[in-house]
């Protein structure tokens, strides 16, 4: 990425300035010193209020985590001040990122105080009364589509009307959603005092990122191209970065931090070290959902995994009506586990259930042969302990064995067919190239198959909580299909234990990802990922 | 180009303003032309969780009623069931401060809400009107008073009970004809209901063989306790303070219920038996008011007979859920108000009428027009619960009622079904229970 000749123009004076003995510094880098200083002041007393409970009244764990991120803001705004003054890149880069931060805080804090946010009800009551006048627009901008490589007199008139439809039905739906009032409730709700510092604070971090990246900046701070491409770098991924952090990097340090409380999820947390995890230790309901959850994974993971092997193999064949079966096998992954559970429910029951009706069905057409009279098994298949489980195993592998079959199908359709041609020059029967070609080649696949299978497995939740309720508690008979993930769901919500709860998310982390390592490590071994 | 994005800032545009743009459908608005009253002016939002569609829409109506009644601009919002999640999702609105003012909470779960603060104690705010405790049944109001601070009833009030509800067991009268046993019902009335004559019914339908049974519960925590109680036992001491299910009467009752699923024909312990008895293959089935809106659709002739008297006389529960107030309202007094007008016996009927409970006031008008909502035709099975010894569910306010009745259900399940004897059961039971009271 070249710098513009101006800025390189404006770099070679700068680095002139800088190698002189006294540099002078222009008035927007005064003002920008003074901005970080007052961001650090700024995120200082806000600290202050928040420790103290003056004004900003957060309690628990947010309060710790606020804490943390306005000391940190502080510390980095007025490091970012010693460097502005010494006109050290470092200062630019950390005034960048600070500024992103708070134009991405103020803007969000902006909406929330014009109550965007708890608009999304009367979004979606009002949205769908424009809907007619945006495929009015839709009509229109097809139309200018149709504009190019016609007549020109042909492509006047279509344009003239792609954009008289679009004027049309931009206003329509503008005003059929309610413009005016819309505009009128934003405006009021804006000039809120609130929200309007929210407003300006975001305005003005948003003015002070354009200083920070303007060339003028890059010649003052003597910014290589490298330096810049971070920048770049970090403005094009900020919107993911943030995501993450809001959505799942703060919580999981959140989690992290208030497993090692005993947090009600309501009140203050006390902080109790490494008591939940110790306490995990003697728990026999959590002993008993992680030999719930081995024993799951144990049958439902090869369950989920070869047959879909197999399948994809057979589905893979060139023969009619392949593709319709394909999409047949890819329904059950497509339909919500929530909608599964419940038709399974049905079939399961004991008493008016289609599979004991088959059962019974069954055995009585056997009983026809003379001498036979075998007595229908009926099994109770979601009440009794022994069963339970395996219950949920069937559910289980019903519902993934589609997807790995695609996932294993997209990687047989990556198999040169000449393997296969050279391997029947060579005399290979169906099982030698299935055994010698297909299952090497597809061994990335099939790890990453069962890497996502194990994750899923591990996490076992909607089936017990669908197929035991209301008869049974998700915990199941006996507690045959008490799972971690259910027992950390009572513990939240049930039982006000959050820390608990968290320990019990992270202790599972901890397996995945012990599992997740091993199977790494064998097939690393096995020279499958390097390969 | 040019033209795409400008349609794409409309777009952006108008779902801006969409959100901006007033009210949704679930908000009513007290009218304009109604008269200035103490509470015009206040806003409230409230939740209830509703057993049906049908019941949500009254609860809408009541909403709309109560909003131009008050002068309170009012926000109704259906919970979803239990299984959906609505006290994982009251829960998380309350962490982040944005549960509604008023919402309801099943009895059970009292406890846990007072003693963290989370709901408003609205005894200064209903002694200042003409509300009087006693209009309500004392069962549930014992919780809903009950000060832990003191560790004495009265002295405070978390909220109003929205409804109550008891067992019943309803009747497939077609199988009960076909199988030639005595009427439950007249057995009732002549006194003469207990276990043994029960016993005898529930055999006399199962002889009818093929794929009819004659019984059939639910395996929570409420049919069981029906045995337990009725043979004169409890899940707790007297003040609530410790375990009680390993006394004489409550063992007795347990191993009862045991040798009955032993020996009887009854669907399958923890298996569901509402879907069969709706397809007409259970002679009773046993269940709250709260399953009449969904029985009232089966092609047989049903009605409902109350429990049958156990060795310790009649039992039942009474099962209830009440109006709390969020400690963080901004409009407590407007609040009560609304929690008070929800609980007026012209209130309860109308919700009453659509079958899935019973009004929660003592009040002879409420319980006359609950006799009407028909069927089932033996309406007053429901309210004979409510009169004979009934034991009201309850939170522990010394102890975790979820962790008591999870390691509780394990135990009476694995008796049930036979995995336990009732010996070892009495041994272990309280000493399993007890990290429910000790934490």
């Amino acid at each position: 990425m070249g710098l513009p000749q101006s800025s390189k123009e404006e770099r070679l004076a700068v680095n002139a300035t800088i190698s002189s003995p006294v540099r002078a510094r222009p008035g927007w880098l005064m003002a920008l010193g003074l901005w970080q200083l007052l961001f650090g002041l700024g995120s200082g007393v806000a600290m202050g209020m928040v420790a103290s409970g003056t004004g900003i009244e957060v309690i628990g764990t947010p309060r710790l985590v606020l804490l943390g991120a306005l000391g940190l803001a502080a510390l980095l705004a007025l490091l970012s001040v010693f460097d502005i003054w010494r006109l050290a890149h470092r200062g630019r880069l950390i005034a960048f990122v600070l500024n992103l931060i708070l134009a991405a805080v103020a803007g969000f804090f902006t909406l929330q105080e014009v109550n965007v946010f708890n608009g999304l009800d009367a979004l979606g009551a009002n949205f769908g009364r424009g809907l007619p006048f945006l495929a009015v627009m839709a009509v229109g901008w097809l139309v200018s589509g149709w504009a190019t490589g016609v007549r020109p007199e042909w492509e006047r008139a279509l344009l003239l009307t792609s954009r008289g439809l679009m004027a049309v039905g931009a206003g329509a739906l503008l005003l059929s959603v309610g413009l005016l009032p819309g505009l009128w409730t934003f405006l009021t709700r804006i000039v809120q005092p609130p929200a309007v510092i929210f407003l300006a604070v975001a305005v003005l971090a948003v003015l002070v990122l354009r200083l920070v990246k303007s060339s003028q900046a890059t010649a003052a701070f003597g910014s290589t191209s490298k330096q810049l491409e971070v920048i770049d770098g970090i403005a094009f991924v900020s919107p993911n970065i943030l995501g993450f952090l809001a959505f799942l990097g703060g919580p999981l340090v959140i989690s992290l931090f208030v497993s090692l409380t005993d947090w009600d999820g309501l009140g203050e947390a006390s902080f109790i070290g490494l008591g939940n995890y110790i306490e995990l230790l003697t728990d026999p309901f959590f002993h008993r959902s992680l030999l719930n959850i081995l024993f799951f994974g144990v049958v439902a993971i090869p369950l989920s995994v070869i047959p879909a092997l197999a399948l994809a193999s057979a589905l893979n064949m060139k023969l009619p009506g392949m593709r319709v079966f394909r999409a047949l096998y890819f329904l059950p992954a497509v339909a919500g586990v929530v909608g599964v559970a419940l038709i399974w429910k049905q079939l399961y029951n004991a008493t008016i259930g289609y599979i004991n009706y088959a059962l019974l069905q069954l055995t009585e057409f056997v009983n026809l042969i003379p001498g036979l009279e075998l007595t229908a098994p009926q099994p109770q298949w979601l009440s009794n302990p022994s069963t339970a489980m395996l219950s949920m195993v069937i559910v289980f592998v019903f519902s993934t064995i589609g997807f790995n079959t695609v996932l294993f199908l997209a990687g047989l359709q990556g198999v040169p067919p000449t393997l296969y041609e050279a391997a029947e020059l060579d005399g290979a029967g169906v099982w030698g190239k299935f055994r010698n070609i297909t299952i090497p080649v597809l061994a990335p696949t099939t790890v990453f198959v069962s890497i996502t299978t194990t994750i899923l497995a591990l996490q076992l939740f909607s089936e017990p909580f669908i197929l035991n309720a209301p008869q049974l508690s998700p915990n199941g008979p006996d507690n045959a299909t008490l799972t971690p993930v259910i027992y950390l769901y009572q513990n939240a919500f049930e039982r006000f234990n959050q820390g608990y709860a968290s320990a019990i998310g992270w202790v599972l982390f901890l397996v995945i990802f012990a599992i997740t390592i091993v199977y790494f490590r064998t097939q690393r071994e096995d020279g499958v990922l390097t390969s | 180009m040019k033209l795409r994005k400008l349609g794409l800032l409309v777009v952006v545009l108008s779902m801006f303003v969409a959100a901006c743009s007033g009210e949704t459908a679930s908000t009513t608005v007290a009218p304009d032309t109604t008269e200035v009253s103490e509470g015009e002016g206040d806003s409230l939002r409230w939740r209830t969780r509703p057993d049906n569609d049908e019941e949500a829409a009254v609860y809408a109506g009541i909403s709309d009623t109560l909003a131009a009644e008050l002068g309170i601009e009012l926000q109704y919002e259906p919970g979803g069931t239990e299984t959906a999640g609505y006290q994982q999702n009251l829960l998380t609105e309350l962490a982040a401060g944005t549960a509604p003012d008023v919402f309801w909470l099943p009895g059970t779960d009292i406890a846990d809400f007072a003693t963290r603060g989370v709901i408003l104690d609205a005894r200064s705010l209903a002694d200042a009107t003409d509300h009087s405790d006693d209009d309500f049944y004392p069962g549930p109001m014992f919780h809903l008073t009950f000060d832990p601070d003191s560790g004495e009833a009265g002295g405070v009030l978390w909220g109003l009970p929205r409804d109550v509800s008891t067992f019943g067991l309803y009747m497939n009268v077609d199988l009960i004809q076909e199988a030639g046993v005595e009427d439950p019902r007249e057995l009732a009335a002549n006194g003469e209901w207990t276990w043994q004559k029960f016993g005898e019914v529930v055999d006399g339908i199962g002889a009818l063989g093929g794929e009819v049974v004659g019984y059939g519960q639910s395996s929570w925590w409420g049919p069981y306790g029906y045995w337990i109680n009725a043979a004169g036992g409890g899940f707790f001491n007297e003040d609530r303070s410790a375990c009680a299910l390993d006394s004489t009467e409550s063992v007795a009752g347990l191993a009862a219920l045991a040798e009955f699923y032993a020996e009887s024909s009854v669907v399958p312990w923890g298996e569901d038996a509402e879907a069969p008895f709706r397809a007409g293959n259970v002679g009773l089935f046993q269940n709250g008011r709260w399953a009449t809106p969904g029985i009232r659709t089966v092609d047989f002739d049903f009605d409902v007979v109350k429990l049958p008297d156990g060795p310790g006389g009649p039992s039942n529960w009474l099962f209830w859920g009440a109006y709390v107030i969020n400690a963080n309202t901004s409009n407590p007094e407007a609040a009560w108000d609304l929690v008070a007008a929800l609980t007026t016996a012209d209130v309860q009927a109308q919700v009453a009428e659509s079958g899935a409970n019973v009004p929660s006031r003592v009040s002879q008008a409420a319980l006359d027009a609950f006799l009407t909502f028909t069927p089932p035709a033996n309406n007053q099975a429901f309210l004979d619960g409510l009169s004979e010894n009934p034991t009201a569910e309850g939170p522990l306010w010394a102890g975790s009622w979820p962790e008591f009745v999870s390691v509780m259900d394990a135990e009476v399940g694995a008796v049930v079904t036979g995995a336990t004897s009732i010996e070892d059961y009495a041994a272990d039971i309280c000493t399993l229970t007890e990290s429910a009271f000790t934490g």
